[in-house]
């Protein structure tokens, strides 16, 4: 053999084994074909996604084509591999493999202000750190009964020409997972009881809808989120096409994702229902937080792993041992009751009381989903004092109530984000954040809207201060191996 | 002592045929743990020194608030959180008056098991029954917490939903939506209580807007602020006489 030969011969290993392990990170453009099953590893096991419908070709599709001047698509913030959202992981990598020069980057909202030099690092530093992207809004809204003043400004982006002064705010949030849509869209049923009316209306077909898409709930519909999403993070200046529009809704509603295997084998082995393919069979909308809801088809939230309630001594012990603390996390899940306070859309103005005792799953209520059945506009406090953590990399605004005063906050409030108040212009909503999938967790750190818990155990020690819930060390254990089965 | 002087109300209650229990309070939590949404909640009306389990309300209080307390001893001798239950009862909380927040352990009393309330409404799944003919002219009557606009969960919705379910059903040609409010003040625990003139108005035009959002047409719908209206006796508003001035009435005409 020739050394050209070898060279060959080598080559054409290397292209094979490229084959096999195709890159993580999805490009705008590149054309790949989306399978109809995909997995990615991740530190707890494997990413599962499916593609209901089968395989799909991106080349040309709007979801995974540049559409704007940054380079960009949609799927730059949604990724497969971190379950259709972003993870920091995934940021900080294409940072180093791009020399920040991905399209992620893109000064508009890859910085932390567009006005900073974009060749530094500390330029960026809320999106590699916290996995956070600048959402801009327009300020003040029709009708409102608050005013923001900006107390602090680390980013440089809610004051000169950006800020209250100039019609804008700028939060940051993390990209929600696009994937397991139809739960997100379902009506369970006809009335938001955190509002006490019936659901909101699609303002172009007067039709109901859900009320669950957005962290702020500013787009009722997929089509006004993703017209949002062109003219902001992909700076379109024409508006996507009818066709365009029906083709991202058509991946959108065909594409599910859970973790599909957890470190200790799969998760819908023994009896068990985890992964993608039972979102994709399951009827969404589904009240779970009742065992013996009426008409419910689909069992408590997370009985998915009811079957690993029941000991299995001939499986080898780790994994034994996770199977029975994934199905304890289920329980505590719903079970462990805790004294739920001040919180606005739990404990005002539904009626339910101040305080009330409950447990997750008393708005984590959607079996399989982990969201709200009905829309879920609750302010658990992430992003609002005396509630969240310290984040001084954030901007911190004082909210004054103009009207009556915020029933827990009262009349001056300071928040990181106002979250559903940037939408309503409402002082009662405040730091009310839409809650969102609990799919996919492992793969798409970190979590709750401002990045505030790098892992699953920050979350749980989040909730188990901020309502002193008194979880055992066993209960945290136990919960975090749920959320690494999710 | 404390189930003696809940034995007493109930004795007094026995006597006077349950007469209608009216007083302003800083609510009191008892924390039972009986499963969710097991706390209770107590009250103690100021004039008669008496503290009153009001847990049974659908709407529960706030204990960083007063509230206006309206409702009548329950003929059962239970006594599952420490004071004499009332029930029916009904719960305002004036945010406009704070009070300091109390907690209180469950001392051995055991709070209720949380059951679905009878008002609760069926998922969107569930078809509704369909109106049968003869149609005639019907109203509907929505109540409403003091001062308050919203549409109280598992109880007011409940009459919005049947409601609708008529209105959808039947040859409709209009709804007048009039609402009412209790402008006429009225005397409780020494504060003269009464409600702003416009209330009535907008109680009627958030109702109007929850039937749009039902889908009825905005064309079909004619508002109009009926001031006060007085006392009216409904079973929907628990024939408490005070809480059935503050309502909204749906009148839907039919055409013939």
């Amino acid at each position: 053999m020739t050394l050209r030969a070898v060279a060959l011969a080598l080559g054409a290993l290397l292209a094979i084994g490229a084959a096999k392990a195709p890159e993580r990170w999805w490009s705008p453009g590149e054309g790949r074909v989306f399978p109809a099953q995909l997995t990615y590893p991740n530190a707890d096991g494997e990413l599962g996604l499916v593609l209901t419908g089968g395989a799909m070709p991106t080349r040309g599709h709007p979801f995974f084509e540049p559409l704007g001047p940054d380079g960009r698509a949609c799927v730059t913030c949604h990724q497969p591999a971190d379950s259709m959202s972003l993870s920091v992981a995934s940021v900080q990598e294409r940072w180093i493999a791009t020399k920040g020069r991905d399209p992620l980057f893109a000064a508009y909202d890859g910085s932390n202000c567009p006005g900073l030099p974009q060749g530094e690092r500390a330029s960026h530093s809320l999106l590699l750190d916290h996995g956070l992207i600048r959402v801009e809004r327009a300020w003040p809204v029709a009708g409102t009964d608050m005013s923001v003043e900006v107390v602090r400004d680390p980013t440089r982006c809610n004051s000169g020409e950006y800020g209250p002064e100039k019609g804008k705010i700028s939060v940051y949030r993390r990209p929600r997972p696009v994937a397991n849509m139809k739960y997100l869209l379902a009506m369970g049923f006809a009335y938001d009881p955190k509002a006490g009316m019936p659901l909101p209306l699609d303002p172009e077909t007067g039709q109901p809808v859900s009320g669950n898409l957005m962290a702020d709930g500013r787009a009722l519909t997929l089509k006004i989120q993703m017209e949002d999403a062109a003219a902001t993070h992909l700076r379109m200046v024409r508006h996507l096409t009818p066709q365009q529009i029906a083709q991202i809704t058509d991946f959108e509603m065909r594409i599910y994702s859970a973790q599909v295997k957890g470190p200790h084998g799969m998760l819908n082995a023994g009896g068990a229902k985890g992964g993608p393919q039972t979102l994709a069979d399951s009827i969404p909308g589904q009240l779970g937080s009742i065992s013996n809801q009426p008409n419910s088809v689909s069992g408590p939230v997370w009985s998915e792993f009811a079957a690993w309630e029941k000991d299995d001594p001939a499986l080898p012990e780790a994994e034994r041992a996770f199977r029975k603390s994934v199905a304890r996390g289920a329980r505590v899940f719903r079970e462990k009751m805790f004294l739920i306070s001040d919180s606005a859309g739990i404990n005002s103005p539904v009626g339910f009381g101040n305080p009330v005792r409950n447990s997750c799953v008393f708005c984590h209520n959607m079996t399989q989903m982990g969201n709200d059945v009905a829309p879920g506009q609750v302010d658990l406090g992430t992003t609002t004092l005396p509630f969240a953590d310290p984040q001084p990399d954030l901007p911190l605004f004082r909210i004054t109530c103009r009207g009556k005063p915020h029933p827990h906050y009262g009349r001056t409030i300071l928040t990181h984000d106002p979250g559903y108040a940037l939408t309503t212009g409402k002082c009662a909503d405040v730091g009310k954040i839409t809650l969102q999938s609990n799919r996919g967790l492992a793969a798409r750190a970190p979590y709750f809207s401002n990045g505030m818990a790098k892992d699953l155990r920050g979350i749980i020690d989040y909730y188990d201060r901020r309502y002193s819930i008194g979880y055992t060390e066993q209960d945290k254990q136990d919960l975090v191996n749920l959320m690494r089965a999710l | 002592m404390k189930r003696v002087v809940a034995l007493m109300a109930l004795l007094a209650a026995s006597a006077g045929a349950a007469a209608e229990v009216n007083f302003i309070t800083c609510p009191v939590y008892r924390d039972t743990d009986n499963g969710r949404k097991s706390g209770c909640w107590l009250g103690e009306d100021p004039a008669s020194g008496i503290r009153y389990d009001i847990t049974q309300s659908a709407a529960k209080p706030d204990w960083n608030f007063a509230v206006l307390v309206e409702g009548r001893v329950a003929a059962s001798p239970d006594d599952p959180c420490g004071g004499a239950v009332l029930d029916p009862v009904r719960v305002s909380i004036l945010l406009d008056q704070p009070c300091t927040r109390h907690m209180i352990p469950a001392e051995g009393f055991k709070g209720r098991k949380y059951v679905l309330p009878k008002r609760n409404i069926d998922p969107l799944s569930v078809v509704r029954a369909k109106p049968q003919p003869p149609f005639a002219t019907r109203s509907f009557r929505l109540f409403f917490d003091w001062n308050s606009d919203f549409i109280a969960y598992q109880r007011e919705d409940h009459s919005l939903d049947m409601a609708i379910a008529w209105i959808r059903g039947a040859p409709v040609r209009s709804l007048t939506v009039t609402g009412y409010a209790a402008t006429t003040p009225f005397n409780v625990s020494g504060q003269a209580m009464a409600e702003e003139k416009g209330m009535g108005q907008i109680r009627a035009d958030h109702v109007a807007e929850a039937l749009y959002r039902l889908g009825i047409p905005k064309a079909k719908i004619v508002t109009r602020n009926g001031g006060d209206g007085g006392v009216i006796a409904d079973a929907l508003a628990d024939d408490l006489p005070q809480a059935s001035r503050r309502r909204v009435e749906i009148v839907a005409e039919v055409a013939e």
